[in-house]
Formats: C-alpha cells, sequence, structure tokens
C-alpha cells in the first residue's frame, strides 16, 4: 500500500477531520477556525488535483481498504473519471467554505455549518473515489444525510419543511440504489466498477431491466430526473447560499456520476444497447431538459428559477450519455464541471443579493447596477455563460455537448438541447435585464453603491473569472476538457 | 425365622400396633407421644427400605402368615407397587416431624395420643392394603385407614370439619360395602380370596355377568376412595378442613390407595378372555380428562389456600387416570410414577401451606399478600411444590405428564396430549396466581407483617419435600425403569 | 463432520452464573456484595465463553452430557457455532448490561431479588445457548420465563403486575405448546437431539410434520414476538429498563429466535423444509411482522414503546431470514441476532439514560435532548442509521445477506420489503433525531450528560454497532463463526455462495 494509493482516503479524510478541527478551534478563535478550514479546503483541492493529473497520465490505482462483510469490500479507486468529479467537488466546495465566512452569520452555528458541509465534501469525495457500489453507497447515504442539517440550516419552518421533503426523497432514493445493488450481486455475483461492465448478468431480461430501474430511479431523484426533481425547487432556496451553491453545482451532478457509474462500469456499453434502454433514457432527459426550463421561465424567486435551471441543465447531461457517443460524453463530464462553477456563482451571487438588499425575487433586482456594480457584473458574466454565449465556459460544455449529439446522430435530442439553450437564454435573460435597467424608485436611486464585505466578493469575482478562463483556455492540457477527455475515452473505449 | 425374614408381616404390624399402644401409654404425656410415634414410623421406613432391597435382589416374594401357604392362608404380597410404602412411610415420618409443633395449635391437648394413634394406625392400614395378597384383607386394610382418615378429618375444631368428616364417612362407607360386595361375588365366582388365584379362575368362572358385576362394582368403590371424577365431591371438603399435616397424609398417600386398588383390580381381571376391558379403559380415560380439566378450573376460582390445593388433588388423580386408561406402557409406568411423585410433591404443598397458614393465621390466598417475604424458606417451598404440581421441567411432576402424553401420541390420541397440557397450563396459572401474592405483593393484612418464619422441625419438612418434588424430576428414568416391569400385566390389555 | 470433545465448559458457562446468582441472593443486602456478584456471574461466564471462541472456530464441537432423566430425554450440552455465537453475543452485551443495571437501579426497592434473578437469567439463556437437544433447549426456556417474570414485575404497581400477567400468559402457553411439539417429535422421530440436517427425515406423515411446525415455530415465536403472538412485548416495557434491554435485545426474544431458528435448521433440516414449503408461509407471516410492527411503532409516542415494536419488526428479520432457507439468507438470520441485538441495546440505554437523567420518557419532549446529552445522543443516531440500513453499519449487514438470501430463493419481493421496512425505520427514528438536534427549544440547553457508568455501555454497544457493520474480519465479533454455522446447516463444504 503505498502512498499514492492512499492518497483518495487522505482526500476524504482530510476535510472530515479539518471540519471537526475547525468546530473545536473556531469557537475558541475565530481566524483560526478560517486558517484551519481554507488550509483543509486548499489541500483537499490540491490533492484531488493532483490526482485528476496523474490520473490522466495513466496512474489507476485500487486500495481495498476493510471487509465489511465477505464479499462487500469498501474500495477506493483512482481513475480518470472518479479524480475528475473530486477536483471539481472539491473546487466548489473550496470556494463555498470561503463565501461562506462573510455569508453567515459570525455565531457557534457558522462552525456547525462548516463542519457539516466539509463532512459532505469528504463523503462527496469518498463518492468519486467510490471502487465499488457498496462504498459508493456508503458515502452516497452518508453525505445524503450530512447534508440535510445544512439545508436546515436557517431554521426557519420554509427550511424545515424543505429539509422533510428532500430527506424523503432522498431516502427513498437509497431504497432504490440499494435494491439495485444488491439485484446486481444477486445477478453479476460482483458488485466493482469494471471498464465496459461486468462480465455477465444473468437473469432474466425482466430482472435485468429493473436492476437497472432501480439504480436509475435511485440515482435518479439525486440527479433530479423529472419526475423525481420534487425536492430540488424546495431545498435549493431554503439552504443557505453557499450550501445552494453546492447542492446546485455537485450535489446533483453525484446522481449523475452515479448514473455514469451503473451504465457504463457495471451494465457497459454493449449489454446497453441490447437492453434498449438508452431511448427511454434520452427521452425522458429530453422532458426533463424542457420541462425544468420552461417552469424555470415562470418563476419569479430567483434561487428557485436557478434550482429549475439545474434540473434542465444536468438533464442535458443524460441526455448527451444516452447517445453513448464518446463526443457526447465527453461534452457531458465537462458540462457537469463549467456548470458547477457557473451555478455556484450564480447562487454566490444570489446570496449576496439576497444579504445586502433583501431582495430573493426577480422582480426586485431592478437597478441592482446602480448599488452593486461588482455584484451585477458578475451575476451577468456568469448568467451569460450558463446561456452559452462565447467565449464563457458554457459555450464550451454546449457547444461539445451539441457536438456529441449531433455526431451520435441524435438531432431529436440535439434539437431538444438547442430549444433548452433557447429556454436558457429566455429566463436568464430577464435578470440581466433587469439588473441593468436604470431604476427610478426613490429609494435606490441616490443611494451609494453598498457592496458586500470581502470574502465574498472575492468569491463572485473569483468564479465570474474562473467562467471566462474556462471558457477562453478550455483546450490547455490539464484544464476539465483534457482531463474529460480521458474520462470519456476511459468509459466509452475502456482499456483492455 | 429372623425379623428380616418376618418383615412384610412387621411393616403392617409395627405401625398398627405402635399406634394402638400411644392413647394407652401416653395419656398423661400427650407431647412425648410424638417421640414415639415418630420412632416408629422410622421404623417403619427401615423395614420397609430393607424390603424394597430383598425385591431388587430377589425379585416380587410372598409371605404366608402363620405359616399357611396360599392359597390357604392369609398371603402377603410384596411387588415392585408394594415398593409405594417407602414413599409412604417416609412421608407420614416427614408429616410427622411437621406435626410437632402443628398439631398442639389445632388438637385440644387432650386429643394428641389420639391423633398420632390415628396417623400410625392410618400407615399400618396403607402398608397392609399395599403387600396383601388376599381380597378380603384388601378389604379389611382399607376399612383401617379410611376409618383412621374419617377419624382424622374430624380431629381439626369447628363444624366444617366435623361434616366434611360425615361426608367422607357417607361416601367412604358406600364404596367399602361396594368393595364388599364385589369380593363376595368373586369368591362365589371362584371360591378363592387370593387375588393372584382368583385372577386364574375368573376365566373359568360360568357366568360372564357376576364377574362384570364384581369389577364395576369393585371400580365404583375405588374410584371413590381415589377421588376420581365424578365421585372427588367429599374430596375437596375434607382435605381443605381437616389439620394440615392430615390434608397432606390423605391428598399424598389416602387417595392413592384407591389408585392402587383400580390397578390390582385391572390386573386381576386382565387375564379374563371373554370380558373386555377397554370399554372400561375407555371410560377411565374419559373420566380422567374431566377430571383434570375440572379440577384445575375450579381451583382457579378457590379464594382458601387449602381448598385449591384439594382440587389440584383431583386435576392429578385424573392424570393418573389418564395413564392408566392409556395402558400402554409408556402411560401406565408413568400414571404409576405420578403416583408416587404426586405424593411427595402434595404432602409439600399441604405442609407448606399448612406452615404459612398456621405461622400467619390467614388462609385466604389474598390475605397472604406479601408472606413470601417475611416467610422465605416456606413460600419458596410453597412455590417449587406449585411449579413441580403444574408439570414444569424438570421436575417431579414433569414426569408423568411427560409420558402420559408420549403414550397418547403412540395409541393415536392426539387430543388427549392437548387435555395433559391445557391441564398442565391451567395449574401453572393458579400457581403463578399464589406465587405471585406471595412474593411481589404488598401486604394487606396486618397479620402478615408481624408472621414469623416457620419453626425448624416444620421447615425441615417442608424443605426436604420440597426439594424432592424437585429431583426426583431428575430421576425419572431409574423410577421409570423400576416400575416397568409391575406394569407389564396392565400394558398387556392396553 | 466437527470434531468432538467432552468439555467442562458448557456446562460450566451457565452454572457459575447461577452460583454467583446464589450468592446474590444470600448477601445481596449489601450493595457492594451484590455489585461484586452480579459482575462475577457476567465476568466469569464472559470468560468461559469466550475461551471456546477458538476451538469452535477450530471446527470442534464441545459436549457436556448431564444425565438422562427420562427415557430419551436427557440434559446435555452442546457447542457448535450457532449456539456459541449467541453464547457470544449474549455473554458479551451482559457484562454490559450488568454496569448499566448496577447503575441505573441504584436506590431501586428489593435490589437483591432483581439481581439475584437478572443474574439468574444470565446462565439460562447461556444455558438455551448450549443446549444440545430441544428438550434441554425447552427446560432454560421455561427456566428463563420464570427468571425474567419478577424482573418484569419488579415496580409492584397495577401497571407491572398487569403486563406481567400478559408476559407469562403468552409465554407460558407458548411453553406448553412447545411441550406438544416436543412430545410430537419424540414420538414420531424418537429423539430430540438437535443435529444438523434435522432429525425428522423419516417421518412421512404430512400431518404430522405440519403439527409439529406449528407448534413448535409457534411456541418459539411467541417469544419472538411474531404478529399475532406479540402483544406481551409492548406491555413488558413498563420493566426497568435493563430489563427491558434484556428482554428486547438479549435473552427472552433472541431465545424465541434462536429457538425458531434451531426448529428450522437442526429439528426439521433445511431439505425437509424446502420440500415441505411451510417455512414459505412463516415468511410471509414475518414478513407482514415487519412492516406492521413498523408501522405501529411510527404511532407511538413514548419511546420505550416505539422501541418495543420496532423490536417486534426487527426480530422478524430473524423469522423471516431464517425461513428463506438459503445460506446466505441464514447468514442473515444468524447475524442478525448479533446486530439487532447491539443496536437494540443501544437505543434501550440511551432511553433509560434520558428517563434516569431528565425523566423524560416521551418522543415530544425530546427537543434538543441532543445538546443536553451530546455522547448519547449520538449512540442513538448511529443505532437508528443502522436500523435504517445506512452502509458500515450493522444493519446494513443484515439486509444484505437477507436480500441476497431472498433473491437465491426467488422471493424477490422481499427486497422491496426490506427496502421499504428501510424507510419505515427511518421514517420513525429520523423524527427522534430530528427533535434532539434540530428543534428549537426556546430555553438554552445546558450539557448534562450521563454518568460514565450508564455512559459507557451505551458506547461500547455503539461502537459495536459500527464494528459489526464494518468487520467482517474483527476480532471481537467473528462473522466467521456465523458462517461455519451456515456451512454446518446447510452441510456446505466451501464458502457460502
Amino acid at each position: 500500500m503505498t502512498l499514492t494509493s492512499l492518497l483518495p482516503l487522505i482526500a476524504l479524510a482530510l476535510p472530515i477531520i479539518g471540519g471537526l478541527a475547525a468546530l473545536g478551534a473556531g469557537r475558541r478563535n475565530r481566524r483560526l477556525g478560517i486558517a484551519v478550514v481554507a488550509g483543509t479546503a486548499v489541500t483537499t483541492f490540491l490533492i484531488t488535483a493532483l490526482l485528476a493529473l496523474a490520473a490522466k497520465d495513466g496512474l489507476l490505482r485500487e486500495m481495498t481498504l476493510v471487509q465489511i462483510a465477505p464479499p462487500v469490500w469498501i474500495v477506493f479507486r483512482i481513475d480518470p473519471l472518479g479524480t475528475l468529479f473530486a477536483a471539481t467537488v472539491s473546487g466548489l466546495f473550496l470556494l463555498a467554505l470561503i463565501y461562506a465566512f462573510g455569508y453567515l452569520p459570525d455565531d457557534r452555528r457558522q462552525w456547525r455549518f462548516h463542519a457539516f458541509a466539509m463532512a459532505c465534501q469528504g463523503c462527496m469525495i469518498g463518492v468519486a473515489f467510490a471502487g465499488n457500489l457498496v462504498t459508493l453507497l456508503v458515502f452516497y447515504e452518508l453525505f445524503s444525510l450530512l447534508s440535510y442539517p445544512l439545508i436546515t440550516h436557517d431554521r426557519t419552518r420554509v427550511a424545515v419543511a424543505a429539509g422533510l421533503k428532500y430527506l424523503v426523497y432522498i431516502i427513498t432514493g437509497g431504497a432504490f440504489v440499494w435494491a439495485g445493488i444488491i439485484l446486481v450481486f444477486h445477478l453479476g455475483g460482483e458488485i466493482r466498477f469494471l471498464p465496459g461492465g461486468l462480465a455477465d448478468i444473468n437473469g432474466s431480461p425482466g430482472l435485468v431491466l429493473a436492476t437497472f430501474a432501480c439504480l436509475v430511479t435511485g440515482f435518479g431523484v439525486k440527479a433530479a430526473l423529472m419526475p423525481l426533481h420534487g425536492w430540488v425547487p424546495d431545498a435549493h432556496p431554503a439552504a443557505p447560499a453557499p450550501f445552494s451553491a453546492v447542492l446546485s453545482g455537485v450535489m446533483v451532478a453525484t446522481g449523475v456520476f452515479g448514473i455514469l457509474r451503473v451504465m457504463f462500469e457495471i451494465f457497459g456499453v454493449s449489454r446497453l444497447i441490447e437492453m434498449g434502454v438508452l431511448p427511454w433514457l434520452g427521452g425522458i432527459a429530453g422532458a426533463s431538459v424542457l420541462l425544468a426550463a420552461a417552469r424555470a421561465v415562470g418563476e419569479d424567486d430567483l434561487k428557485r428559477r436557478l434550482a429549475w435551471s439545474t434540473i434542465s441543465q444536468m438533464a442535458y447531461v443524460l441526455m448527451a450519455v444516452s447517445t453513448i457517443g464518446g463526443q457526447a460524453v465527453t461534452g457531458a463530464f465537462v458540462h457537469i464541471t463549467h456548470h458547477a462553477f457557473l451555478k455556484g456563482g450564480l447562487f454566490f451571487c444570489a446570496g449576496l443579493v439576497a444579504t445586502v438588499t433583501g431582495a430573493t425575487r426577480i422582480s426586485q433586482l431592478r437597478g441592482l447596477a446602480q448599488r452593486m456594480p461588482v455584484t451585477s457584473l458578475a451575476l451577468t458574466v456568469l448568467a451569460l455563460g450558463l446561456v452559452g454565449i462565447p467565449p464563457l465556459s458554457g459555450f464550451i460544455s454546449k457547444w461539445l455537448l451539441g457536438l456529441g449529439l449531433a455526431d451520435a446522430g441524435a438531432m431529436v435530442r440535439l434539437g431538444v438541447m438547442l430549444a433548452g439553450a433557447l429556454l436558457a437564454a429566455v429566463y436568464l435573460w430577464p435578470i440581466i435585464y433587469r439588473i441593468w435597467l436604470p431604476t427610478d424608485d426613490p429609494r435606490f436611486a441616490h443611494s451609494h453603491s453598498r457592496e458586500a464585505s470581502g470574502w465574498m466578493l472575492g468569491i463572485l469575482i473569483a468564479t465570474g473569472m474562473l467562467a471566462v478562463i474556462l471558457g477562453t483556455a478550455a483546450t490547455l492540457p490539464g484544464f476539465p476538457l483534457d482531463l474529460a477527455k480521458n474520462a470519456a475515452q476511459w468509459l466509452v473505449e475502456p482499456p483492455p | 425365622m429372623s425379623a428380616a425374614a418376618h418383615g412384610l408381616a412387621l411393616v403392617v404390624l409395627v405401625p398398627i400396633v405402635g399406634g394402638a399402644l400411644i392413647p394407652a401409654l401416653f395419656r398423661r404425656f400427650p407431647t412425648a407421644a410424638w417421640g414415639f410415634a415418630l420412632a416408629s414410623s422410622a421404623l417403619t421406613l427401615a423395614i420397609s427400605i430393607s424390603l424394597i432391597r430383598r425385591l431388587l435382589a430377589e425379585g416380587p416374594f410372598s409371605y404366608a402368615a402363620g405359616g399357611w401357604p396360599p392359597p390357604y392362608g392369609v398371603a402377603l404380597h410384596f411387588d415392585r407397587f408394594g415398593a409405594a410404602i417407602a414413599v409412604f412411610s417416609m412421608i407420614t415420618l416427614l408429616v410427622l416431624i411437621f406435626s410437632r409443633r402443628y398439631i398442639p395449635a389445632v388438637v385440644p391437648i387432650a386429643r394428641i395420643p389420639l391423633y398420632y394413634a390415628l396417623v400410625m394406625i392410618n400407615l399400618g392400614g396403607m402398608n397392609g392394603f399395599l403387600v396383601t395378597g388376599d381380597l378380603f384383607n384388601l378389604f379389611v386394610f382399607m376399612e383401617v385407614f379410611s376409618v383412621s382418615a374419617y377419624a382424622l378429618v374430624a380431629m381439626a375444631r369447628g363444624p366444617q370439619a366435623g361434616l366434611a368428616a360425615i361426608k367422607y364417612l357417607l361416601l367412604g362407607a358406600v364404596s367399602s360395602l361396594l368393595v364388599l360386595f364385589a369380593i363376595g361375588l368373586i369368591f362365589a365366582q371362584t371360591g378363592t380370596l387370593n387375588m393372584a388365584d382368583a385372577a386364574g379362575r375368573l376365566d373359568a368362572a360360568a357366568s360372564i355377568v357376576p364377574t362384570a358385576l364384581a369389577l364395576g362394582a369393585l371400580t365404583i368403590g375405588f374410584m371413590v376412595k381415589a377421588a376420581l371424577f365424578p365421585l372427588h365431591v367429599w374430596l375437596p371438603d375434607a382435605h381443605a378442613s381437616a389439620p394440615a399435616p392430615v390434608s397432606a397424609l390423605l391428598s399424598a398417600v389416602v387417595v392413592k390407595a384407591g389408585v392402587i386398588g383400580i390397578i390390582r383390580t385391572l390386573q386381576t381381571f386382565s387375564d379374563h378372555g371373554s370380558l373386555q376391558l377397554m370399554p372400561l379403559q375407555s371410560l377411565l380415560i374419559w373420566l380422567g380428562a374431566i377430571a383434570v380439566l375440572w379440577g384445575a378450573v375450579a381451583a382457579l376460582v378457590q379464594s382458601d389456600l387449602k381448598r385449591l390445593l384439594a382440587y389440584s388433588t383431583v386435576t392429578n388423580i385424573g392424570y393418573i387416570f389418564i395413564g392408566l386408561g392409556i395402558g400402554s406402557a409408556t402411560a401406565a409406568s408413568g400414571a404409576a410414577v405420578h403416583i408416587i411423585n404426586h405424593a411427595v410433591i402434595k404432602a409439600a404443598l399441604f405442609l407448606a401451606a399448612g406452615a404459612l397458614i398456621h405461622q400467619s393465621g390467614l388462609r385466604h390466598i389474598d390475605d397472604l399478600r406479601g408472606l413470601g417475604e417475611r416467610m422465605p424458606l416456606s413460600a419458596l417451598a410453597l412455590g417449587v411444590a406449585l411449579l413441580a404440581v403444574a408439570g414444569v421441567p424438570p421436575t417431579a411432576g414433569f414426569v408423568g405428564k411427560w409420558q402420559i402424553g408420549l403414550g397418547a401420541l403412540e395409541t393415536g390420541r392426539p387430543l388427549l396430549m392437548g387435555v395433559v397440557i391445557v391441564g398442565g397450563l391451567l395449574v401453572l396459572t393458579y400457581g403463578v396466581r399464589i406465587i405471585n401474592t406471595l412474593f411481589f405483593r404488598p401486604p394487606l393484612h396486618v397479620r402478615v407483617v408481624t408472621s414469623r418464619e416457620a419453626p425448624p422441625s416444620m421447615l425441615a419438612a417442608i424443605l426436604l419435600l420440597a426439594a424432592s418434588s424437585f429431583l426426583l424430576g431428575l430421576a425419572g428414568k431409574p423410577m421409570l425403569d423400576f416400575v416397568a416391569p409391575a406394569i407389564l400385566p396392565l400394558t398387556d390389555t392396553g | 463432520m466437527p470434531i468432538e470433545l467432552h468439555d467442562l465448559r458448557p456446562v460450566l458457562a451457565p452454572l457459575i452464573s447461577a452460583l454467583c446468582a446464589g450468592g446474590v441472593f444470600v448477601m445481596g443486602t449489601s450493595g457492594r456484595w451484590r455489585a461484586i456478584w452480579s459482575l462475577a456471574a457476567a465476568g466469569l461466564k464472559f470468560v468461559i465463553v469466550w475461551s471456546m471462541l477458538p476451538g469452535t472456530l477450530a471446527g470442534s464441537v464441545y459436549i457436556f452430557r448431564v444425565g438422562e432423566i427420562l427415557p430419551g430425554l436427557s440434559i446435555a450440552f452442546r457447542v457448535d457455532a450457532f449456539g456459541l455465537f449467541y453464547a457470544l453475543v449474549t455473554a458479551t452485551l451482559w457484562v454490559l448490561t450488568t454496569v448499566y443495571a448496577l447503575a441505573y437501579m441504584k436506590g431501586s426497592h428489593a435490589l437483591k431479588r432483581f439481581f439475584g434473578f437478572f443474574a439468574l437469567c444470565i446462565s439460562t439463556t447461556v444455558a438455551i445457548a448450549f443446549a444440545e437437544n430441544l428438550f434441554t433447549l425447552f427446560l432454560f426456556y421455561e427456566l428463563l420465563t420464570v427468571c425474567t417474570y419478577p424482573l418484569v414485575i419488579h415496580d409492584q404497581d397495577a401497571e407491572a403486575r398487569r403486563a406481567g400477567r400478559k408476559y407469562l400468559a403468552y409465554t407460558l402457553c407458548g411453553g406448553a405448546v412447545i411441550l406438544a411439539g416436543m412430545l410430537l417429535v419424540f414420538h414420531s422421530a424418537g429423539t430430540l437431539s438437535l443435529a444438523e440436517g434435522g432429525i425428522l427425515g423419516d417421518v412421512d406423515d404430512h400431518r404430522v410434520l405440519l403439527l409439529i411446525f406449528l407448534t413448535l415455530v409457534g411456541g418459539f415465536g411467541v417469544k419472538a414476538a411474531i404478529m399475532p403472538l406479540h402483544a406481551w412485548l409492548p406491555a413488558a416495557m413498563v420493566a426497568p429498563t435493563p430489563v427491558s434491554a434484556l428482554l428486547h435485545a438479549v435473552a427472552v426474544v433472541k431465545a424465541g429466535a434462536f429457538g425458531v431458528v434451531r426448529v428450522l435448521y437442526d429439528v426439521f433440516g433445511v431439505n425437509l423444509l424446502k420440500s415441505l414449503g411451510f417455512a414459505t408461509w412463516l415468511g410471509y407471516l414475518a414478513g407482514f411482522t415487519i412492516i406492521a410492527g413498523s408501522i405501529m411503532a411510527l404511532r407511538q409516542n413514548r419511546l420505550k414503546a416505539r422501541l418495543a415494536w420496532s423490536t417486534i419488526s426487527q426480530l422478524s428479520y430473524i423469522l423471516l431470514a431464517a425461513s428463506l432457507l438459503t445460506p446466505a439468507a441464514a447468514l442473515a438470520a444468524i447475524i442478525h441476532l448479533a446486530n439487532q441485538a447491539f443496536t437494540k441495546i443501544t437505543m434501550f440505554f440511551v432511553a433509560g439514560a434520558i428517563e434516569h437523567n431528565t425523566g423524560k420518557t416521551h418522543i415530544d419532549q425530546l427537543d434538543g435532548i441532543g445538546y443536553r446529552m451530546p455522547w448519547t445522543m449520538a449512540a442513538f443516531t448511529i443505532a437508528g442509521l443502522s436500523f435504517m440500513g445506512v452502509p458500515l453499519l450493522a444493519g446494513f449487514i443484515t439486509k444484505w445477506y437477507l436480500s441476497l438470501g431472498a433473491l437465491a430463493a426467488d422471493s424477490g419481493g422481499f427486497v422491496a420489503l426490506m427496502a421499504l421496512s428501510g424507510l419505515l425505520n427511518a421514517a420513525y427514528w429520523l423524527p427522534i433525531i430530528y427533535r434532539a438536534y434540530f428543534r428549537e427549544t426556546g430555553i438554552p440547553q445546558l450539557r448534562e450528560e450521563t454518568p460514565w457508568m450508564l455512559l459507557a455501555p451505551i458506547g461500547i454497544c455503539a461502537g459495536y454497532v459500527i464494528l459489526l457493520g464494518t468487520g467482517a474480519q474483527a476480532p471481537l465479533m467473528p462473522f466467521s463463526l456465523a458462517e461455519s454455522a451456515v456451512r454446518l446447516a446447510f452441510g456446505l463444504e466451501g464458502g457460502i455462495p
């Protein structure tokens, strides 16, 4: 067991331990606590990023940690897909954790937030590095449960109700995943993720289909695949902004990540085609794209609109994956990463606006630019990025997605995607438009610029710049596109 | 001949003569009667043990009184059923030990020698009943222990005891008459009074009707003595109102004479070619089953502790008769062992109950609440004996129930097994009720709080009996092995 | 075939506890001696039971024959893998429960009686585990009833007595039914020895077999609280908490479940049962109990009542698993003996600690309790998550094997049942956790942690829940023992498919 193969475990444990340490330290000395949080988050990000780069260069490791029952082991592995996701997770968490220092009131509960959030981060990294279904389930369940105190952090009645809804959905989803795993083991005799899928899955077609359905349903809850999305529009607005960012940016993606693992490394491409489930998956995802976007258009609450948008955007990914084309899958991975930072940034903005002005509705945003120019700028860049305006990061991923869909000859899905992009413009443009529209409201007309404190603004600027950099310099080696290509190749054309 | 050779006669003579001497010798010193009675019963016990040793060495043996060989003389015969005399002597001995402190409290001092005399005569009658090989002597000894039993019941103070004694006397007299009538019939048929002899000759009798009549009369007569349902009506009154040691003797020993009488009857008639015993045995099973349930249910609703125990005897007699009725080797040997085991258990029950009642002066179950705190050993003994009478394994009560239940299955009567088990469950129900009352409820009555543990003489008897009623369960196998040869003649009919 | 060794330890383990119980009865008026004897009873048995583990794992079977009390009925002890597994669970938990009880019961009345019978229960439970034949099993099973009764009615008020009556009525009737079954077995098979592969192989009469199945499973099912024979269990909640823990987690209910498993595997045998098909019905009944018990648990507001109903539900996991007759499911049945025990006892200890500390007994009083007693509630949370089937905790292992076993038995429906049950468990455990941590009380919660004598057992049990969920190779709860028990029951040579 070399140090390298221990790295996933370290990346997983570091935030959890750091969170507890911060909880202890921060309550006595705020500065020390901040230092612990920032240090841990940065270190974690560096480790995961390094692992992602190393995995691209062909570093593959598997580490068996502990046997929980004879066929069931806790296994971690380093592979292109997992490391890319881990890096995305720790990157977004880094931003969110620091943002939270500004966003949350400075009291004891703030440290509780950080402790839970970092534990959550550790578990999500665990999902990314999981080497088999049970390990994945372990961390998947854990972070799902750990998210609950974060969603209900505000302790308002709305937050508690949203938390309950979240729990019901997630636990039910977990039960489906669990049943699916059992079925996989029963039929295939194996629960490890294997490139190209398990060697054989013996069972009646109906049972195999049921297995797939269980797993996709279970992970689909997290991935907000319609009609399993019910918790998303409630939980996102209820959670504190830094956690909404994480929810939208990476947690929903975790569901997609699970579906990817199941599709490519449990069932395998050829079996999926044989089973004939791909068109269905594509159809459901397509429907999600359009319906969620349509709902977003009609939504006035900013965070809710963003939540609906997340549902729509994540459905792109699944829609692209359902073609199984290498290009489309690359696009899907890039989109996961790019979307994470864009959407995370948007939530950061929304949180900032809400804290400073109290405005949570889009109709209240009029004239924002006059008071909060920097925030408005960041908001605009990020929104444009999400719409897919070149040269921002959102353009790259949409372009790749579109290309991939065209490549796979899925013209209907391409059309859906374009319609979705159009709808995205429809629901995001009014935000930009209102922000920059001068207001004649006397209350706002003469007020001075009231930007927020340094922490939050810095993060906003960082995300805005990320959108630009990831867009303009997307093709540089070591950037998400590069890693995603590698991961897509790993999945679609697995090494022998 | 040496004393050992005359043992069979001595085992009858010692208690009867000893008992007869007591009133004469101890009129002036009533309290000393206890020692004499104790000594003579201990002697009886010693003789009976020596008899058993001889039995084990030589097999069943006979003794011709006065040197006349059977079928002409009065023959005494000792077989494996007869071995019960050792147990009965033992119980009598313990009852006597218990009586030392108990009896002066319930019997006027002048009548104490009489009490001891009657107990000894009763023992002699029992022993004689068990070892006689002769029908007429059977009747005589039956009368000896019956009459002494009536008198013992009447010993207690109060009008109830007198009434109960009269009820017992009336029914007992009728049953005695029936037995006498049957003996006359058999003599008329066979011309002999020796049981072994009569058994052989009955087959040759010209008419079957008198034989059947004799069988019926004997059965009914002994059923009364054994208090088998529905002829048990005398039992609850008599056993409840008599002094506790007397109740112990009656329930443990005297009713068993009736059972053994039935066994002897069945053995006598079992060789008979044309007379089928099957219907009779079926009847016994039915009556036994009803007795089990009736006795248990009746006991459940009693509030008087001793009356409850009396009904428990009805139940257990029912068990024994089920076993005898089934008649298979398993069931019959179980019934035979249950005769002994129940004797021990019931003696323990009545003596323990007597101690509790004596020390507290209370006899209603509800009044006894919390007495376990004050009299832990007596109450514990009662508890153990109650579990034993319910047949909780591995106590003595379990042996019989297991064997009888198994016998019911062997002969294809699963429902009967159900009766056996349900009966046990019902018994356990009131057992638990009493245990609960004694140990787990706060005292209700002021006299409970001031009660003290029974004196050592009582405790010794109680604890020894309670321990035996537990330990005999562990000795089930040797006991069954012991009675097996004796049971064989019975099982042929089944 | 295992090697049979004659050894004194199988009888010594129960005997030594019984002797210590005697010590309590004799010298128990003094608090110090009471504690010493109680701990000795638990501790010595613990040592003896664990000392047999290496030998059993190596394939030996320890035997001690006491004697034959009736023809064919002998008292004999035999330590096989399954029995030892159960004994290990009880022996381990008993040490903890005794420590907990010593602290919890301080100042109560009739402590001599309480601890005397408590120690006797230890003795009988391990005797049940080691019983070589049905008769010995039954004997100590009945004795267990008798010994637990004074514990149930310890409070001696009207409610306790009513509960005690109910308890006795159910268990004694169950015992009587077992007796009937035992008679039938003895009559038709000629022996009562528990043997791998069963002893009823030569019996042809289908009706007799059905009757035996009904009586034995029904009889043991009373203590295993399978519906509709469960009503005593919620009523018995009036007992002091260590007793509830004892009843619900360790001794009584497990003795029932243990008995059912013994009957299924060692009286009938897997092959016979498969051909008869009775077990399927038991499976359905157990499945119904799992769901119905959970639904009832959902409706309870008293914490201990909720725990009781949950026990009913959880016990049927064992019965369901045993009735599926596949190796994986059998493994689930055996392992769940330990999993449920440790998890549920954690919860009972916590419930007791809360009541002891704050006097709160109802769930709607628990708002913010997580801040008052953080470590205690952390243990509760672990236990709750385990019941929900969260991986890395004990409950997951059960569900894993049970579902695999169900699939192997072509009863995939039970997988859905497992999932549903997991959801119901979430529905009744999470609200408690929610109240403990997330509910505003308006008043500041002072830290008021449980005294260490109560907290230590809680912590150790919760630790075990994690250990059972992660440590297939953990030295302190040998998974391989359960495996070898299954191998014996199914006559398998290699691993468990």
